[in-house]
């Protein structure tokens, strides 16, 4: 798929036409499942953009997902005026710039750490945002926040914010790609694979940490911004969620770490098991999560992606192996 | 006679109360197999990462090609042209020998490039071809040593510094890295060579410096410092 873009890009668009029209026949529950479902997905893949293609696994994106969406709310509501048109086009820009201000900040010290104490670094950056939105009274955190309306009329808004996810999903999961097959991923992956081998060869390590950095948190902003409008009213606990911070990684293990495709699945494995399988099982659901996430990280550790490679690896050796 | 391609004066570095590198100047010639050779802990993989902007160095300069890369980032030292093949391999476990090697391709030395074409080289120079496609994670120690020389060739370095490749080789698998080595200089790239491996130092080099516990005790042509009584004490000892 590396050497034909242009099919890779085909296939992709047809799947997004494909679950585009799926809101046409499916029941309006399994509409806002899907509406998770994909917005897990765009999620999880502006989070592999540095923790999986870089090794630098972050246990703190939803302050992104917060500073983006509580940008945006404060803006909009002060240009409440505008058209509603042109009110979702303002909060992105301003969620973008403010995660894109926040990220490149941060990214020279926290950056410095690795493995576990970056991931613990930034649970406390997500903390941090979370008690100074809470307690400035100016960013009305605790109080909550309201989005003005931007479903246009005539339309259901779980259908509308579906296919607004999906549009936001297939662009970051195209943006992922394009990174993963450019000499800007080669890097991080070098990085991820051995900093200090990246840089002996050459790759400007420093440099392209903290851009996937910046670029990681501006796409989560970004859909941070279009969930604030999904819910339509947010305080700080709704969108600084411990378990957003939890799930990212989860899902990227799940489906494969480091891959493009691992984070969608592992996304939508997750998302479908514990909304829809388990969802009935109320007394236990919590607890059925955890075994059942437990049982398949020790049967398949590198995800369902790393389970079908080290699977064909065997095949392939296997077939190498003369039959004695 | 040409410029010097790679030039050091005067270099020290201490670790508090250690003197690892004490006052070290050599010159390297392009086109050259240059060792350095000395006993555990004389100062020579130290050596190595103070030239190559891993550790900076408490005193004195490296020059390469005659500009000062002392204080650079190791990136940028790589950028100007300088690689470097760790002691111990370091292959990037999860990609395939052709994808290890493509990433020096990719990075590297600045300039044009064409990434296929200087992967397939340095796989072929390091005469690892045929592994192209085996994951890194497969193979053997020998190998790994000729992916990481291929790794660091692939970046067009104009030097490169071998730390130890034949370390845990056989006899066979040291012979085939010696004759690496020298194809690698036949390709125009200028070698320093960190190795223990005394007959194997003596048949590839055109120069040897000895460290000693961080001093440079003796410079010059294999058979020459051979014979340097200060070299055989450093090795063997005195007798009291």
């Amino acid at each position: 798929m590396t050497q034909r873009p242009a099919l890779f890009v085909a296939i992709i668009l047809a799947a997004a036409v494909v679950l585009a029209a799926l809101p046409l026949v499916l029941p309006p529950f399994y509409v806002r499942v899907g509406q998770l479902m994909i917005y897990s997905a765009g999620l999880a893949v502006a989070w592999t953009i540095l923790g999986g293609f870089a090794g630098y696994a972050s246990f703190g994106n939803a302050a992104f997902i917060g500073v983006g969406a509580f940008a945006a709310g404060l803006v909009e509501e002060r240009f409440a005026g505008l058209p509603t048109p042109l009110l979702l086009p303002l909060g992105l820009v301003v969620g973008g710039l403010a995660c894109a201000i926040l990220s490149a900040a941060v990214a020279y010290p926290i950056l410095r750490l690795r493995g576990t104490f970056f991931a613990i670094a930034m649970l406390g950056v997500c903390h941090v945002c979370a008690e100074l939105n809470n307690n400035l009274d100016v960013l009305q955190g605790s109080l909550g926040l309201n989005f003005p309306s931007i479903t246009p009329a005539g339309w259901d808004p779980a259908t509308f914010f579906y296919e607004l996810y999906l549009v936001a999903g297939v662009i970051v999961f195209l943006i992922a790609w394009q990174i993963q097959r450019s000499r800007f991923g080669a890097g991080l992956l070098s990085i991820r694979e051995d900093e200090d081998t990246a840089r002996m060869l050459g790759v400007p390590t420093e440099r392209y940490k903290r851009i996937a950095f910046v670029v990681s948190a501006v796409l989560t902003g970004l859909l941070g911004v279009i969930y604030a409008h999904s819910l339509g009213y947010i305080t700080t606990d709704s969108v600084y969620r411990d378990d957003t911070n939890l799930n990212l990684i989860v899902y990227s293990l799940l489906g494969g770490l480091g891959t493009l495709f691992g984070p969608v699945i592992g996304a939508f494995m997750l998302v479908f098991i514990t909304q829809v399988v388990l969802a009935r099982l109320l007394d236990f659901h919590l607890f059925a999560t955890g075994l059942l996430l437990v049982v398949l990280v020790l049967a398949a550790p590198g995800g369902v992606l790393g389970f079908v490679k080290s699977w064909r690896l065997k095949r392939r050796y296997a077939a190498k192996v003369p039959a004695e | 006679m040409s410029a010097p391609i790679l030039r050091v004066e005067a270099l020290s570095k201490r670790f508090r109360g250690l003197l690892a590198i004490a006052d070290v100047s050599f010159a390297v010639e392009p086109g050259s197999i240059t060792s350095v050779i000395g006993p555990n802990g004389a100062g020579k993989s130290t050596l190595f990462n103070l030239v190559t902007g891993y550790l900076p160095p408490t005193a004195g300069t490296v020059s390469f090609k005659e500009r000062t890369i002392t204080g650079l980032a190791t990136n940028r030292i790589a950028e100007l042209g300088v690689s470097r093949a760790f002691q111990i391999a370091r292959p990037f476990r999860d990609l395939s020998v052709a994808e290890n090697v493509r990433i020096g391709a990719l990075f590297g030395k600045a300039g044009a490039r064409d990434v296929a074409a200087t992967t397939r080289e340095a796989l072929a120079l390091a005469g690892i071809a045929h592994l192209a496609d085996e994951p890194a994670s497969v193979l053997t120690v020998g190998q790994l040593r000729h992916l990481e020389v291929a790794r660091a060739i692939a970046t067009r370095a104009d030097l490169l510094l071998a730390d130890e490749p034949c370390a845990g080789l056989n006899p066979t698998e040291t012979a085939a890295m010696i004759d690496v080595l020298r194809r690698i200089r036949t390709s125009g790239v200028t070698v320093v060579l960190v190795e223990h491996d005394m007959p194997s130092v003596m048949e590839v080099s055109d120069r040897v410096l000895v460290l000693d516990a961080g001093r440079l005790i003796a410079d010059g042509a294999p058979a020459e410092v051979s014979k340097n009584p200060q070299v055989i004490a450093a090795y063997l000892g005195t007798p009291d």
